[in-house]
């Protein structure tokens, strides 16, 4: 026993590059966003909600073959105002249509308005916001353009544009993409011009690095928080203005199905068919609520700051 | 023997960062003197300053005291939760200055009205009085033409302006003990040397009681009258000003001391530790240095050191220091210090000053 | 080092003036009437305190900051000002900078490997795939850094080790002049004497010679073979690193070393720090100018002003 203790007091052996291992497992950024999304218990069963949501809503009416312009049960009597039950899960309205065929449909084109254009809107708006945050050329004349677009009322813009391209699938696409672009951009410029600047953009521009790479190495990698809290944003206003729109009958014409409309056409029956109003309604808040956290999920997780 | 005014005992904070627990401090124990300076010196993550905080319950909220005792005037701060309970203590009997003047100061109010402030606050006198008294205490922390700049914003005045003025305020109450935490390492060099006389000069005439948390062992040899190193979470080594600098015992203070580079010869390389330090979220087993230390024994890796006394003022923690070690001398550079610098300060020697 | 004549200019400044727009009517000018020639094989140490424009001359010298006035020559051709494609190519592989912050000079979303090949890619500098991860392997074994690292991010790293990474990616493109600016001082400081090391090693291996920008002459005596001192955008003083420690001259260099604390309590607590006021700096004129006092050694100072430092020198 004491022969081991003074074999304790011997020099240990000392290895110089011991020193520069890094003992921590590899990180990967995708990966940790992947464990921090999983992390909260709610965000698993939530995402495949959404998911099974969109794609049923996107499915269903190929299904059923709902068109707001066919009426098939207008004269049978037995077949208007059914309450909700097994056979009409949301029963049927004062025309003798399936609700739950009718939402869908409004859902389906919701949901296509409102991703198509965040797709275009991202991609011109990341694309426009990222030079016009390096240039400072372009900076003078785009900021002018922004100014006059940002004090002009948002929706006096679409009601306007929506009106001369007339009702419609595509001109709500087209008018939402061609003015949300702009404050995405500005938005992305804002942020490139905070980081712009900071050293290691610096160090590569010693190295010689070109802007367009720089842009897509040293800037956007810093965004995908950002940029994922804008589209966890985006997607639910979106389809709130689609909905505001066609309400106001400025949106997708009669010939389109639309839960905006839909609620506009069910809001008399709210005293004696209160279901007709409530089900639209509350399936449409169910679809943005639910979009809304799991990208807020999805944003929080993108933040490095949250991973371990 | 002096009176001791502040006495820390087996201190253990631990802080919780998400689901894990970072013990910061490991056991520390101090007792501090009447009137004297003690530096604690050590490398970012070491605890020097979460360590002091205890003194003044500002650790961070997820921190925690979950071991040991302060004793202050009777009064254990440990058992202190309560922020009126502070009321009385914090900013009053222990005063802090901290590495960035800006967190001490309000930007958008004048200089002369956040002194005036605290003098009000804690003396009863009436407004004029109180402005009278803030412009001397400018006018002591050698800022000139103290009336006229008495309504200046903290803006208008220079870093180490700014730095003056805290320690104005800090003084202001008469404390009995001054925290200072890296005061000067935001400073410019000639501006640090600067701080460091006030400070000495102000404690001279007041009296207090200095803690000088600093990296520096430069400014430590200025300012101390005793030393304690700390590293991981403990000080490792503690002794007089004297004893630290002459005859250090831990290796890490060797290390330390032998890296500075204005020990360097140039052409030769600078004496070097690798590595980085201990990750406090693990728990540590035996010396906390022994994987950076080249002069680590196996014990070392086995068992944690207790302190050894060298006399009765200077303790060190490695086992170096057992009878049963091997003896090893501290590295060349470090050997006869004051030989060395005596000639490097001198006539002929690179920083020697001065036309005499 | 010795033989002045000899020594082949590698880089040189004339003139340099540097100026910001403030927001003022007058631009604010950051550096006035900056002239020195660094040499082929040494370290120039720039000292100077928080807004002397020390680093202003270094980001001016990597073409980050514009000049608006003199010129900058780097192996007798013009580097500053509009340069063509090829020009700007060769100054870039041959001017590299190593930054002061480690942690904030790394892009913290890149791997390593992709943090030391940046300037690689912007050149195709490499022959195959191959042949770039083995310049990698070797950069990173030269800074004392291992192969596995490559796929590792840079919060993974101690601040030592990413300020070696930092040297590692300059280093790849095998410059012949790095400009250091404060490299150790964001570091702790139980590892900046490895890092002072390393660079001293760098340079004896691959004969590079260095601008060393601080602001602590002790680091500047052990590291530099020449120094300028410079303080609030003007060059003061510039000699050898033994000949300034031996014989300071300008008043602001002086106080500089002062306050350069020693790390001995005996000493340390009897040296009094000689303040220097920045009147003296402020004073400025057409007698004013860089004069060689000692051989080799130069104080922005009045023919009066000359006469006296000579005489003290002598003293000294």
């Amino acid at each position: 026993m004491e022969k081991m203790q003074d074999n304790l007091f011997e020099f240990a052996a000392f290895d110089e590059k011991e020193s520069e291992h890094i003992a921590a497992p590899r990180y990967s950024y995708w990966k940790s966003v992947w464990r921090t999304f999983v992390r909260s218990w709610v965000t698993i069963p939530l995402t495949i909600f959404v998911i099974a949501l969109v794609v049923f809503s996107l499915v269903q009416p190929l299904q059923s073959g709902y068109t707001p312009t066919v009426a098939p049960n207008i004269n049978n009597q037995e077949m208007k105002y059914l309450a909700p039950s097994g056979e009409h899960i949301f029963g049927t309205d004062n025309i003798g249509n399936e609700v739950w065929d009718v939402v869908w449909a409004g859902a389906r084109n919701s949901i296509i308005v409102s991703f198509v254009s965040a797709a275009v809107i991202l991609v011109i708006g990341i694309l426009v916001g990222a030079v016009w945050g390096f240039s400072k050329k372009m900076d003078k004349w785009m900021i002018e353009v922004y100014n006059i677009f940002a004090n002009v009322p948002y929706l006096l813009l679409v009601m306007v544009l929506s009106y001369v391209l007339g009702p419609g699938l595509g001109t709500l696409i087209i008018v939402f993409s061609c003015i949300d672009w702009l404050f995405l951009a500005y938005f992305i410029r804002t942020q490139v011009m905070i980081i712009r600047d900071r050293e290691y953009n610096m160090a590569s521009k010693c190295l010689g690095t070109k802007t367009i790479t720089m842009i897509l190495k040293n800037i956007l990698p810093y965004l995908v928080s950002v940029i994922v809290t804008y589209i966890a944003r985006l997607i639910p206003s979106l389809i709130s203005y689609e909905v505001f729109l066609s309400y106001l009958g400025l949106g997708l014409g009669s010939n389109y199905a639309s839960l905006g409309r839909t609620i506009s056409q069910y809001v008399s029956f709210m005293q004696g068919y209160p279901h007709l109003f409530w089900i639209p309604v509350l399936t449409l808040a169910v679809l943005s609520m639910s979009l809304y956290v799991v990208g807020q999920k999805l944003a929080d997780a993108t933040d490095p700051r949250t991973h371990r | 023997m002096k009176n001791i005014v502040i006495s820390a005992k087996d201190i253990e904070v631990q802080f919780r960062v998400r689901d894990n627990y970072l013990t910061a401090i490991r056991n520390v124990s101090l007792d501090l003197y009447e009137g004297e300076t003690f530096a604690i010196v050590g490398e970012s993550g070491s605890g020097k300053s979460v360590f002091t905080k205890t003194f003044t319950g500002m650790l961070e909220s997820n921190g925690k005291i979950t071991n040991g005792s302060v004793m202050y005037h009777g009064q254990d701060l440990t058992k202190l939760t309560k922020e009126k309970d502070w009321a009385g203590i914090r900013g009053v009997k222990i005063a802090t200055i901290f590495q960035d003047p800006m967190t001490s100061l309000n930007p958008i109010r004048t200089i002369g009205s956040q002194i005036t402030e605290v003098i009000e606050k804690h003396q009863k006198l009436s407004k004029a009085d109180a402005k009278k008294q803030a412009i001397e205490i400018m006018e002591r922390v050698g800022i000139t033409n103290a009336a006229e700049r008495f309504d200046n914003y903290p803006f208008q005045y220079s870093g180490g302006m700014r730095q003056r003025i805290v320690i104005a305020i800090a003084l202001s109450c008469h404390p009995e003990i001054l925290i200072c935490d890296e005061p000067t390492t935001a400073l410019d060099v000639t501006i640090q040397a600067q701080i460091i006389k006030l400070i000495k000069d102000l404690q001279k005439e007041l009296g207090f009681t200095t803690i000088y948390i600093t990296h520096d062992l430069g400014v430590v040899a200025n300012v101390a009258d005793r030393v304690g190193v700390m590293y991981g979470g403990q000080i490792i080594e503690y002794g007089t000003v004297e004893e630290i600098f002459y005859d250090p015992k831990h290796p890490y203070t060797w290390a330390l001391l032998s890296a500075l580079p204005q020990l360097g010869v140039k052409g030769e390389d600078l004496y070097y530790i690798t590595g980085t330090p201990p990750s406090l979220y693990n728990k540590i087993k035996g010396d906390a240095f022994a994987p950076r230390n080249p002069h680590a024994l196996k014990i070392d890796f086995e068992q944690e050191p207790p302190f050894f006394r060298v006399s009765d003022t200077h303790y060190a923690k490695t086992w170096l220091l057992d009878p049963r070690a091997p003896k090893l001398e501290k590295p060349e550079a470090i050997q006869n210090l004051h030989e060395k610098i005596t000639r490097m300060t001198s006539k002929g020697g690179a920083f020697h000053v001065g036309h005499d | 080092m010795s033989d002045m004549t000899n020594r082949e200019v590698l880089l040189s400044l004339r003139n340099v003036e540097i100026s910001f727009d403030n927001g003022g009517k007058e631009k604010f000018k950051a550096v006035q009437d900056a002239n020195f020639d660094i040499y082929k094989g040494e370290t120039f140490a720039l000292v100077g305190e928080s807004g002397s424009g020390k680093t202003t001359i270094g980001r001016a010298i990597m073409r980050i900051n514009p000049l608006s006035n003199g010129e900058i020559t780097f192996e007798g051709n013009r580097i500053s000002g509009k340069l063509s494609k090829q020009e700007d190519m060769n100054v870039i592989r041959n001017i590299q900078m190593i930054f002061q912050d480690p942690a904030a000079s790394l892009n913290e979303r890149a791997t390593i490997e992709y943090i030391i090949s940046e300037g690689l890619y912007n050149f195709h500098l490499y022959e195959n795939e191959e042949d770039r991860i083995a310049k990698v392997d070797k950069a990173l074994e030269e800074v004392g850094l291992l192969p596995e690292h490559k796929s590792r991010y840079p919060h993974e790293f101690s601040g030592g080790q990413r300020q070696r990474v930092g040297i590692a990616r300059a280093l790849i493109m095998e410059p012949k002049l790095i400009v250091a600016d404060e490299p150790i001082s964001a570091l702790d400081v139980s590892i900046r004497a490895q890092v002072l090391n390393l660079m001293n090693k760098l340079k004896a291996e691959k004969s590079l010679t260095y601008l060393f920008i601080a602001h602590d002459l002790s680091v500047v005596r052990f590291i530099a073979d020449r120094v300028a001192v410079i303080h609030l955008g003007r060059i003061v003083e510039i000699a050898e690193t033994e000949e300034l420690f031996a014989h300071p001259l300008h008043p602001y260099t002086i106080s500089l070393l002062s306050a350069v604390p020693m790390p001995d309590p005996i000493i340390e607590k009897q040296r009094e720090p000689i303040v220097y006021t920045e009147t003296v700096a402020e004073k400025t004129g057409p007698d004013y100018e860089m004069r060689e006092i000692r051989p080799g050694h130069y104080v922005y100072c009045t023919p009066e002003q000359g006469i006296e430092y000579y005489n003290t020198s002598m003293n000294q």
